[in-house]
């Protein structure tokens, strides 16, 4: 089956190749991506760390990118105050709704580039599990390139990716590649959603670069349509006393997968990785999350709440790794699922490979239903079984989402997810 | 108020109450007293409507209702309060949310329209003012980090806002020092009311010093065995259980 799929990547590689723009990646860098996929086979499901994604998704896909984006722009979010926007549909930038940058900080389109300006990043071991990004490089289509300068504020950008019905006749690259220099800071937003209701195909691929004393504070919605399958890369490296906070929330999709992989590059850098993920139906969710201590004195904090309900299957799949180097290095995983209907299913499974000494690394994983005692409180005080229950799987979800610093993102996420959990206006009414 | 006859109740397949028969009217303020193990807290319960509780025999009727055929949720916003002796912490549920959905849960049942938001704080801040707590536990989650005497003045805090037609409280009185005591006695005292009862299930005679029961049951092994005045539960203290768990058998 893979080889049949690959030898089709190659065909529709080949008839799209001459209209991929050089800026984004380069030609050769593309081809060198090609060939390194073929050799490593797609992912498939007999694999450890690729079992619970619903992979079958793509042999039904055309690879190819949309070469046509829709030019309509669908009704976009209200503007988070203080953020400027950019609007990328179907991988690429849509320009109009888009706000131009301030000073102290760049945000380009490197579709609209003349020269190959692809940032110069450090080259990252192959890691199976992020073998999809090589099919974003071959095939992206645009790339948002941010970097940080000025160290006077931190600087707010939202990134908006719609993947538009369109994209039924063929796949989305988000490509994001962010480069924060010594001692700034950023706060990003980054937004997937979908037009209609269209079986997309989306594979995002991002890359983190944080240099000495920087800190990124990035939050990440996945808010596709219930036909999209959404697949995504996230690739971060910290240098020296960086601090990484990624906050992902993935209610929406058919089927998502997300690969991070955060190396802890520089002695002192910390990443906060905090993971909040809803299944309903026939929803598959899956996170793989594996941070490299390589440094001393590195810190990761992991923290994942997902709920199933229905048939869905949230999964959550946290590993650290401990190099030689890494003394000194503090790690904590909880990773806590919530079963909601009888025929769904929870994965959480923590991973620790420690290589040194004189490490602290903690780890809770558990995997069950809601607390019959709570829900019995809730009842008790004449709140309906069904308000009972969303509440308490609202609960169950604020562990992650009460780190969300922007009060007014906060807010729309509990609202969106109280949406997504079927919430009668009863909960909103809660949230005040 | 409320009437039980000859209740009957199983829990894992073992029967804790053998035969209950207890009437409260309206406006009383009742003791239910008795040894550990001897049914106090299954009544409690089983008056909730708990699940686990199995009901094999007997009936219980309040305001006329048969009040064993409601869901919790219904008998709550009919008007029955449980306090319970060990309430559960819901870290991520506000306390003040709870507050409000379960007022507003009560007068939709009444065909009553939602509180005003700022009226609603109000009375709620008077009260919190009444039970000694501080303002700050109401945007904390559910008895969340809360020591035991703050949730025990919790759930009378909830009562206080609630305003049920019956409140059942199941040993709000263990694990109080004598201030938090006299601030729950308090709490309590301003509910009494001519259109309210209360049951208050305690296993000292101390709680009753605070609050004065119109009458004091002593429950053994299932059954009450004996009723009296308040003079009753002096006695219990004196004297402790061991003279009337001969008359259960």
């Amino acid at each position: 089956m893979s080889t049949a799929l690959l030898a089709r990547v190659k065909d529709e590689y080949g008839s799209v190749r001459d209209t991929l723009p050089a800026s984004v990646v380069g030609t050769e860098r593309r081809r060198s991506a090609l060939e390194t996929l073929c050799a490593q086979g797609l992912p498939a499901t007999r694999e450890e760390n690729w079992r619970y994604t619903n992979l079958r998704v793509l042999e039904r896909a055309r690879f190819a990118p949309t070469l046509t984006p829709s030019a309509a722009i669908p009704e976009l979010p209200a503007p988070l105050a203080g953020f400027s926007r950019y609007v990328f549909v179907d991988g690429v930038l849509s320009s109009s709704p888009s706000i131009a940058a301030e000073a102290g900080i760049s945000v380009r389109s490197l579709r609209a580039g003349a020269a190959a300006v692809t940032l110069e990043s450090p080259p990252i071991p192959a890691l199976p599990e992020a073998r999809l990004a090589l099919l974003n490089e071959a095939f992206a289509t645009d790339a948002a390139a941010i970097r940080v300068q000025s160290l006077a504020a931190t600087q707010r950008v939202e990134l908006v990716f719609i993947a538009s019905t369109a994209a039924q006749m063929g796949a989305s690259y988000p490509r994001v590649q962010v480069a924060l220099e010594p001692g700034t800071r950023l706060a990003l937003v980054e937004r997937h959603l979908s037009t209609g209701d269209a079986a997309n195909l989306v594979n995002c691929a991002v890359q983190v670069d944080l240099a000495v004393g920087s800190r990124l504070t990035h939050y990440r919605l996945q808010q596709t349509g219930s036909r999209t399958a959404w697949f995504d890369t996230l690739e971060a490296t910290l240098a020296k006393d960086a601090r990484y906070e990624l906050l992902a929330v993935s209610t929406g999709g058919l089927t998502a997968r997300s690969t991070v992989h955060v190396r802890l590059a520089g002695s002192g850098a910390e990443v906060a990785l905090s993971t909040a993920a809803l299944g309903d139906r026939l929803q598959s969710q899956d996170t793989f999350a594996l941070t490299e201590h390589l440094a001393p004195q590195t810190r990761t904090e992991q923290t994942f709440r997902g709920i199933a309900s229905g048939r869905a299957r949230v999964a959550f799949n946290g590993k650290v790794v401990v190099r030689e180097a890494a003394r000194g290095t503090d790690s904590r995983q909880s990773l806590r699922g919530l079963l909601a209907g009888p025929e769904a299913e929870i994965d959480v499974r923590p991973q620790l490979e420690i290589y040194t000494d004189e490490v602290r690394c903690a780890h809770g994983a558990t995997a069950g239903m809601l607390d019959e005692s709570m829900l019995f409180y809730l009842l008790s005080r004449g709140l309906s079984p069904e308000v009972a229950q969303r509440l308490l799987k609202w609960a169950f979800l604020e562990d992650v989402v009460s780190r969300i610093e922007l009060p007014d993102l906060r807010r729309r996420i509990e609202v969106e997810i109280a949406g997504q959990m079927s919430e009668a206006d009863s909960l909103k009414e809660l949230l005040g | 108020m409320l009437k039980i006859d000859n209740l009957h109740v199983t829990v894992e397949g073992k029967e804790i109450l053998k035969g209950l028969t207890l009437e409260i009217p309206a406006g009383e303020v009742h003791a239910v007293m008795g040894p550990n193990g001897s049914g106090k807290s299954t009544l409690a319960h089983v008056l909730s409507g708990r699940p686990g509780y199995q009901v094999t025999g007997g009936s219980v009727t309040f305001q006329g209702r048969d009040l064993l055929s409601l869901a919790p949720e219904e008998r709550a916003r009919e008007g029955v309060f449980l306090g319970f002796q060990y309430p559960v912490e819901i870290p991520g549920v506000n306390n003040v949310y709870l507050l409000k959905a379960a007022v507003n849960a009560a007068r939709k049942h009444r065909g009553l329209p939602e509180v005003d938001a700022f009226e609603f704080l109000t009375v709620v801040r008077e009260k919190m003012r009444l039970m000694r707590m501080d303002e700050s536990m109401l945007s904390r989650g559910v008895n969340e980090g809360f020591s035991g005497g703050e949730k025990k003045r919790n759930e009378i805090l909830q009562m206080l806002v609630l305003e049920p037609r019956l409140a059942v409280l199941d040993e709000t009185d263990s694990g109080l020092d004598i201030d938090a005591l006299k601030v729950v006695a308090h709490g309590v005292n301003t509910l009494r009311a001519a259109d309210r009862s209360l049951v208050l299930v305690t296993h000292y005679q101390r709680l009753l010093d605070y609050i004065i029961p119109d009458r004091v049951h002593v429950l053994v092994q299932g059954r009450i065995v004996r009723s009296g005045d308040k003079t009753l539960a002096l006695e219990l203290e004196r004297r402790g259980y061991d003279w009337l768990t001969g008359e259960a058998a």
